[in-house]
């Protein structure tokens, strides 16, 4: 593998992000940070689009903490490299709880020297190893029969299940018997929007229903599928223009 | 005797065991003795006095017939016809040779005889002969009386016993006599002729005595006049001894015990007196064996009793105690286990050991108990430290120097982070070696920013003890005291170098400093283990002392904290941790 190597930063802290962002020599580790998320709930909804190699993970946030994402993620992408950050007082819990194979457990505060050794090691593994994303990227050219209808049933399957906080890209390809690339291109193909918009679109179609019956935003945020409502309000102002306050009053019936 | 309650005034149970043995065995034996010499005199006594009786009996029995044969002789004599016509004749007929006739009548008889030494015969006119002619005085003046034949008259003819011729006439050489004296009739008119006196030798009975092989009596007159045998004894009498019973006087004769038996021999005016020793003879040998069988089992059975009791309850009792006490002193509260017979004793034994389990539960109770406030206190300490909140605002610090361009913040944040990371970390008391180092290596990098260039630190650790697991927290309190109390104090820069090494004994670890370095009795005090010695919380060589002991209690060593310095130079503390 010769590209740089993807890192996500999944951590509720902005500063933390920022810090590791800025105090990390990356590129002299051959590595590029591709996104942060602020949680567990955003990770999954992003990590799809970010293909990351490397997610440094938080074990202490809210709505899906560290220890839930970890789980869904070891399982959806086999090959990611996990990093656990945790604060010595979370340290045996994230221990005990986290069975699944991550890479390696990094106590808070973090230690530049620390954090370095462990990329160094991480930069060995990946490198033996082929490019992963590459890998289900040349999969999904070859494979697949593009007379079916199985874009309209997973259309369907998303109309339905959009409310499930863990619903991703990944999640449905594996639920279909896709690999996640083939269904993203096959789906854009079908289609002619994106998949991850898609689901946006319902979640957000959803929520400005709800605003307009004045439903407040953390519970509108958790009704359809997002349940942080910091991102979801991030989401909502990108779909729709503005933020959900302010639709509210624009749009509110009552 | 190990009387455990030390009390003076307590008589263990064991030794007044003994003294009230001691003392049934001594009464008992006092008992035996009395009983033993009061029967064995009885029966001495009770010996000796059958012994003299029957021979008082046996001697009595032989004057007496003796004396009867005598009295016969003199009936044979008072018949005899030269007498009888001596007797009838008037008084102008009698004449010498009348008297003659009438005495060798009589003495025809007497040849027959022996033991006579005279027979005297006197008519009513007082006209009288003897036969023994040549050895008697008579005495007219009595004889004219009446006085000395009353008892003679008053018989009417029938013998009488008495004594020395009823003191008419006096033998020569005063030999003691018996006299028989009879008054003669007339056979035809029963007219009183005359009276008859036959004195017999009291030599005599010596004969008679000498056939019963008794020299240990003597026969006396009625009057206390010796008569026959052993005249020795003749001062033992008595009138008590005039009767017919046999009369005992117990007597001390020479410093021995004796009796003296005696009794008046019927119809005679003679006493026979019998010393007799109290001998051996009437032991009775057989009774005292039983008793003494009788005392032996008595003496043997108390004995038991006591060797029973001391084996079954004192014995068991002072190993109980012994046992209790080993306990004790041994600091353990284990239940014991002693090899007690008795019930009883068990029953203690067991309700002593119930008790230890009830104590060490309660120990354990407390313990628990004091457990768990620590842990609630240790729980509290924390919260209050709150780590997640200061390691975010170090890291949103970090950001904000490392932002603004200020690397050597964001440095010095880095540093706190990690030092206090390792420093407050929860969980073992334990950690590794390069841990411990690390807190050090922190801890001075952030001194460092302090107080400048003064500390230099070097290391030396042996690679392979970097895993060597060590009490948390033993290194950076040594640390802080060379700085605090070593490098500060002598102002220009000093080294503070930790070394580590595997001996055969354990793990060394060595904290050297250059700084001003300690007095001997600064040494000996923070090494010592006397609580005087032991400074105060607010003492600025608490920190160093609660380190030490840690280390002590850690390694259940002692010696496991030595410190070498030279005042002015250097101070090295070593640790060993086997």
């Amino acid at each position: 593998m010769n590209r740089p190597f993807r890192v996500m930063i999944i951590d509720d802290e902005e500063s933390a992000r920022k810090l590791m962002r800025a105090a990390i020599k990356w590129d002299e580790l051959g590595m590029e940070v591709v996104g942060e998320a602020a949680s567990g709930v955003e990770a999954i909804n992003i990590i799809d689009d970010l293909k990351p190699d490397i997610a440094f993970v938080d074990i202490s946030m809210p709505f899906m903490d560290g220890i839930e994402f970890t789980e869904i993620a070891t399982g959806r992408y086999p090959n990611l490299i996990i990093i656990i950050m945790t604060a010595h007082d979370k340290f045996e819990y994230a221990r005990k709880c986290v069975s699944m194979p991550v890479f390696d457990y990094m106590l808070k505060p973090m230690v530049r020297e620390e954090i370095t050794k462990v990329l160094e090691r991480v930069v060995v593994k990946l490198k033996a190893a082929p490019d992963y994303w590459e890998e289900l990227e040349t999969k999904a050219m070859v494979g697949g029969d593009p007379s079916d209808n199985s874009s309209d049933q997973i259309k369907k399957y998303l109309d339905e299940n959009f409310t499930d906080s863990k619903l991703n890209l990944a999640f449905v390809a594996q639920e279909f018997g896709f690999s996640p690339s083939y269904l993203s291109r096959k789906f854009k193909q079908d289609t002619g929007i994106k998949f991850v918009e898609y689901l946006n679109d319902l979640r957000m179609k959803q929520a400005q229903k709800l605003a307009q019956k004045g439903t407040k935003m953390y519970c509108t945020a958790s009704e359809v599928g997002i349940p942080d409502p910091n991102y979801f309000s991030r989401c909502f102002k990108k779909y729709a223009g503005m933020s959900y306050s302010d639709y509210m009053a624009e749009n509110s019936k009552g | 005797m190990n009387n455990t309650t030390k009390n003076k005034k307590t008589i263990s149970l064991s030794s007044r065991l003994q003294r009230v043995i001691l003392g049934i065995v001594l009464i008992v034996t006092i008992s035996f003795l009395i009983a033993v010499y009061i029967i064995t005199e009885k029966e001495r006594r009770d010996y000796a006095v059958r012994e003299s009786e029957s021979v008082l009996r046996t001697l009595s029995n032989n004057v007496i017939t003796d004396i009867d044969n005598y009295k016969e002789l003199s009936r044979l004599i008072m018949t005899e016809s030269r007498l009888v016509s001596f007797l009838r004749a008037d008084m102008n007929e009698v004449d010498i040779s009348m008297i003659n006739d009438a005495r060798y009548g009589i003495m025809d008889i007497l040849n027959v005889t022996e033991g006579i030494d005279t027979v005297i015969v006197m008519r009513e006119d007082l006209t009288m002969f003897g036969t023994n002619r040549f050895t008697y005085t008579y005495d007219s003046d009595i004889i004219r009386k009446t006085a000395w034949r009353q008892d003679i008259y008053n018989k009417n003819g029938a013998a009488i016993v008495s004594l020395n011729t009823n003191g008419i006439a006096k033998k020569t050489g005063d030999k003691p006599l018996v006299t028989i004296g009879r008054a003669i009739y007339d056979i035809n008119s029963q007219k009183r002729l005359g009276i008859m006196l036959m004195n017999i030798k009291a030599g005599n009975f010596d004969k008679m005595l000498f056939d019963l092989r008794s020299n240990d009596i003597c026969i006396i007159g009625e009057d206390g006049s010796y008569l026959a045998g052993n005249k020795d004894y003749a001062q033992y009498f008595d009138e008590n001894f005039l009767s017919k019973e046999i009369v005992h006087q117990p007597k001390v004769i020479g410093g021995k015990m004796a009796l003296i038996s005696g009794c008046q021999v019927a119809d005679t005016p003679i006493v026979l007196l019998k010393v007799s020793n109290v001998g051996n003879e009437g032991i009775p040998f057989r009774v005292i064996f039983v008793l003494l069988l009788l005392l032996a089992v008595l003496v043997s059975l108390a004995f038991y009793t006591g060797i029973f009791i001391r084996k079954n309850i004192t014995d068991p009792v002072f190993m109980l105690s012994s046992a209790m006490e080993k306990n004790r002193s041994s600091g353990e509260l284990n239940k014991i286990d002693v090899d007690v017979s008795s019930s009883e004793l068990m029953l203690l034994e067991s309700d002593y050991n119930n008790m230890i389990d009830h104590v060490n539960e309660l120990i354990g109770r407390l313990m628990e108990n004091e457990k768990t406030l620590q842990k609630a206190e240790m729980r509290v300490l924390q919260e209050q430290i709150k780590p997640h909140f200061l390691y975010n605002s170090i890291e949103t610090i970090g950001f904000l120097a490392l932002d603004a361009g200020a690397d050597n913040v964001h440095e010095a944040l880095e540093t706190m982070g990690s030092f206090y990371r390792n420093f407050l970390s929860k969980g073992g008391r334990v950690i590794p070696l390069s841990t411990e180092v690390k807190i050090v290596k922190d801890y001075l990098a952030l001194q460092k920013l302090r107080y400048g260039d003064i500390i230099d630190d070097e290391y030396d650790i042996e690679p392979f003890t970097e895993n060597a697991i060590v009490p948390k927290l033993t290194l950076q309190p040594l640390v802080e005291n060379s700085i605090y109390h070593g490098i500060r104090l002598k102002g220009e820069k000093g080294l503070i170098s930790i070394k580590s090494f595997k001996e055969d004994d354990g793990l060394h670890i060595i904290v050297r400093d250059t700084g001003v370095g300690m007095t001997d009795e600064q040494i000996a005090k923070i090494l010592s283990f006397e609580k005087k010695d032991r400074p105060a919380e607010a003492d600025e060589s608490f920190g160093l002392w609660g380190t030490i002991e840690r280390i002590r209690i850690y390694t259940g060593n002692k010696d496991a904290v030595k410190i070498r310095s030279e005042v002015g130079e250097f101070t090295e503390i070593e640790i060993i941790i086997p």
